[in-house]
């Protein structure tokens, strides 16, 4: 069942990767695809459980249900560390100042580097916002202000309260400028 | 008409609310944060979602008084932590984020688990009471009937009887049926510290099996997720979350113990029976607030309270109180990770809290490996304890 991740020998990471995760989160797990986050550089252990969630349906996401079904726990933690090993390489589009100066200001008024870390590159349970796909941020904030981001953190839906589109746009723009 | 302006009230009421409330509880997490506190890099810890196989448990680091052992008794139930157990032995498991109950079955030389029910929100409060196991989530209720022998019986869904509130912060349950037959349970403060936005919150109720006969027998209780009856009073002791953010060496946690029903306990103006809160004030705030029995630690997270009634420990355990701390994320230094014992006189007067099973934390680095949650009793009088972060529970024998 779920829980016995250990009985299965566990396939090598990067063999996973390729055959599971790549065509889609990129060859080296900075994702080329819009709405598709990067893995690269992201803490193992918020990997780790977002990868249990989402097999378990916690956490919904439809195109990933058929691809972490089969995956165990050992395989789950393997995959998380090998990600977290990645070096992230931004893909950024034109800096919009004005947008990145509001957005700057607006994650320090919001505490987000509590969490996040002072260079939002996360921790632990708390993924990394510095370089991450721009309308990645922007959907998933918005979904999480909405409290519809079922399995992440309710902390996010209060945290982001008042806060209207434009604002998510600016800090969305402003943590994927991040290196 | 008439329903118009029903309606109209209502509204006008939850809005009044509202107001009062101050700021709204979407900003919860940080609020009582002071502008020193603003770079803070304090956050509430990681748990852990998947297996850990018994050979990377470090149990040998574990700290006990001469004489006591700990062993793994079991292993794979991710993010397990109160424990119930079914009137034929097996033990049941509630969780938090990973929304599931497992039940764990004990062939005399092994154990093995299974999910019960996954899915839920926060199940953390199982209870077990004439062969029916109850599971209680933020948001549901489940009775399943006769589960030790019908491993698949469908649950009763009780959830409207009991009335839940909606706000889903310090909501999540340690429930246990009392001496007198009833179902206690808590209900936390939606928020690190604030005036409650309704009255259904920072209390402990009592409730029949079936949901009837509520009564509110405790107020101003910040978060409490463990409790547990005297051996001789019958009374409720029950510990208690402090709140975050007013410095790393205040408001302690606390062990209470209710002498009269509806009893205050503070929240959100006094803590500790005796201390002002520095954000959400009032005059004599501290007023016919009652004392705790003990201090358990500034941010210590004291979780499972059991009064040990076994006869295998050596007399000084015996009646005496063991209070998991899972351990502290809002403060510099960490303390707890640890459980400590608590003697005191059956009226609560006189308390002593001494150090009894230590060697999570490791203090030179400030860096643990496990979270002690809960204890649970078994019938030879060993212990178990569930260590929440590496979803095993570990068993505590006296061998002399």
């Amino acid at each position: 069942m779920l829980v016995q991740g250990h009985a299965a020998a566990p396939r090598a990471a990067l063999s996973l990767h390729q055959q599971a995760c790549a065509a889609c989160h990129g060859m080296d797990g900075n994702a080329p695809l819009e709405g598709v986050p990067s893995l690269a550089g992201q803490p193992a252990v918020f990997i780790e459980t977002q990868l249990v969630y989402i097999r378990e349906g916690l956490r919904e996401v439809p195109s990933m249900q058929g691809v972490v079904q089969s995956l165990t726990d050992s395989e789950i933690t393997l995959l998380s560390r090998w990600y977290a090993a990645q070096p992230t390489r931004s893909q950024k589009a034109p800096r919009d100042a004005a947008a990145f100066a509001r957005g700057q200001t607006l994650a320090q008024k919001a505490l987000c580097g509590t969490c996040h870390m002072p260079q939002y590159q996360g921790q632990q349970q708390v993924p990394r916002l510095s370089g991450q796909r721009e309308e990645y941020l922007q959907a998933t904030m918005t979904l999480m202000r909405s409290g519809k981001a079922a399995g992440r953190d309710t902390i996010m839906t209060t945290a982001l309260d008042g806060l209207n589109a434009q604002d998510l746009n600016d800090l969305a723009h402003y943590f994927a400028q991040r290196d | 008409m008439k329903k118009v302006s029903r309606i109209t009230l209502a509204s006008a009421v939850a809005a009044g609310l509202m107001g009062l409330a101050g700021p709204s509880l979407a900003q919860a997490w940080k609020q009582g944060m002071t502008p020193e506190q603003a770079s803070s890099t304090l956050a509430p810890h990681a748990g852990k979602a998947t297996v850990t196989p018994a050979a990377e448990i470090p149990i040998s680091k574990l700290k006990l008084p001469k004489g006591f052992v700990a062993e793994i008794w079991s292993t794979g139930t991710p993010g397990g932590r109160a424990m119930a157990m079914g009137d034929n032995g097996k033990i049941y498991v509630g969780t938090r984020a990973l929304g599931r109950v497992y039940e764990v079955t004990d062939n005399g030389k092994e154990r093995t688990s299974r999910v019960v029910v996954d899915k839920l929100t926060q199940p953390a409060g199982v209870a077990f009471q004439n062969g029916s196991l109850y599971v209680m989530a933020i948001d549901k209720v489940l009775r399943f009937d006769g589960i030790e022998k019908n491993p698949s019986v469908a649950p009763v869904d009780m959830t409207a009887a009991f009335q839940l509130p909606k706000e889903q912060h310090h909501n999540w349950k340690y429930i246990q049926f009392g001496p007198d037959g009833k179902l206690y349970v808590p209900f936390g403060a939606p928020c690190n510290i604030c005036e409650l936005p309704s009255q259904e919150y920072a209390q402990i109720r009592r409730y029949n099996p079936d949901g009837s006969g509520m009564e509110v027998i405790a107020t101003g209780v910040r978060n409490s997720v463990g409790f547990d009856f005297h051996p001789q009073t019958k009374e409720l002791w029950f510990s208690n979350h402090g709140r975050d953010w007013m410095g790393d060496d205040m408001p302690n946690d606390t062990l209470h113990r209710l002498g009269k029903s509806g009893s205050n306990f503070g929240f959100p103006y006094c803590h500790e029976g005796s201390l002002p809160d520095n954000t959400i004030t009032k005059a004599d705030a501290c007023k016919g607030v009652e004392k705790p029995v003990a201090l358990m630690g500034p941010h210590a997270a004291a979780m499972g309270v059991t009064f040990y009634t076994g006869r295998q420990f050596p007399k000084e355990y015996q009646g005496a109180a063991l209070v998991a701390r899972k351990g502290s994320w809002n403060r510099t230094k960490k303390i707890g990770f640890d459980v400590v014992m608590v003697r005191a006189n059956a009226d609560g007067t006189a308390a002593t809290v001494s150090p009894f099973i230590t060697g999570f934390l490791d203090e030179a680095s400030d860096t643990f490996w496990g979270r002690p949650a809960y204890m649970l009793q078994m019938k030879d009088g060993s212990l178990l304890l569930s260590d929440e972060q590496l979803g095993a529970i570990y068993r505590i024998s006296y061998r002399g």
